[in-house]
């Protein structure tokens, strides 16, 4: 913000705008710099874990999420502003798309292959440290339930109700339509619901 | 007998709405009348209501397995500083 000329202003959306009229091309990067810290900052953790959802580690999600931002910051100029995580979202499938290519360039990938908030089920309460005993014991039943399910369903499951993806944006993340994200999610839910419930079986049956 | 069939076949009928209900999703609402048909089911049948406890119970499994597989912070604060970079260097 060191252009000379400048003067600071209102866009017609409300936010803070500055127009360099001395300086053109200085314009166009603080608007992109602008755009870029109102759009896609603030979705950065979503993106990584969704990612991290995507490619099964925390690595390849990083990688991932690189490339997903350079992309979106070339493209943040002709972004209309509307929805901006179902944006990122599909930019950041094409960019997972593109590092699975890289990876295997004899794989022949479509979107359909990928499948390995308004919260669901409502807000998850809040956490206080001495949760983090049950929070362990929870989370290994669950790992154990998660490993058996078929991995287009768990990533289903893992993008709405660990992500917090709406159905909407789960199905733009992994390209297929609404009604195969609601059916897959469906069918994660009953299998990891039934699971649980065997697991609690046999605890009792130990502790007792 | 008719009366026991129309309980079975409500328990479908709700079994098939229930994540639904809960999620709210705005992509998938019930309509009103729905939610009104599917809040008596669940107020009146225990079968049902379980199964609701139930996805509540595996709600909490997966917020629970979620905080324990959160972002470390470190990685966090990688992606930002390339978010940065990013703005910084105008990699065009």
């Amino acid at each position: 913000m060191t252009a000379t000329g400048g003067e600071c202003g209102n866009d017609a959306d409300g936010s803070a705008g500055f127009r360099d009229v001395s300086n053109p091309a200085a314009h166009g990067t603080l608007a992109r710099d602008q755009a870029f810290r109102r759009f896609v900052e603030p979705e950065i953790e979503v993106l990584l874990r969704v990612a991290r959802t995507l490619t099964g580690s925390w690595a390849d999600a990083e990688d991932v999420v690189q490339d997903t931002l350079v992309r979106a910051w070339k493209a943040v100029d002709r972004f209309d502003g509307r929805n901006r995580r179902a944006w990122l979202l599909t930019i950041l499938r094409r960019a997972h798309l593109n590092s699975l290519r890289r990876q295997r360039p004899d794989l022949i990938v479509e979107a359909t292959d990928l499948d390995q908030r308004r919260p669901a089920f409502g807000a998850v309460p809040p956490h206080s440290a001495e949760d983090d005993v049950v929070d362990r014991m929870l989370s290994s039943a669950v790992e154990s339930a998660l490993a058996g399910l078929d991995s287009r369903y768990r990533t289903v499951l893992l993008l709405v109700d660990v992500d917090q993806l709406s159905y909407a944006e789960a199905a733009e993340v992994l390209g297929v339509p609404l009604g195969t994200v609601m059916s897959r999610l469906s069918r994660a839910r009953d299998t990891m619901r039934r699971r649980l419930r065997a697991a609690g079986r046999s605890d009792e049956r130990r502790s007792g | 007998m008719i009366t026991m069939m129309r309980g079975m076949l409500t328990c479908r009928w709700a079994a098939r709405r229930i994540q639904r209900y809960l999620d709210a999703d705005p992509a998938a609402l019930l309509d009103p009348a729905e939610v009104a048909r599917l809040r008596a089911h669940l107020a009146a049948c225990a079968r049902c209501g379980r199964r609701v406890e139930e996805y509540a119970r595996l709600s909490r499994a997966l917020a629970a397995w979620s905080r324990v597989h959160a972002p470390q912070p470190q990685v966090l604060a990688r992606v930002h500083q390339a978010a940065e970079r990013i703005m910084t260097e105008d990699p065009g």
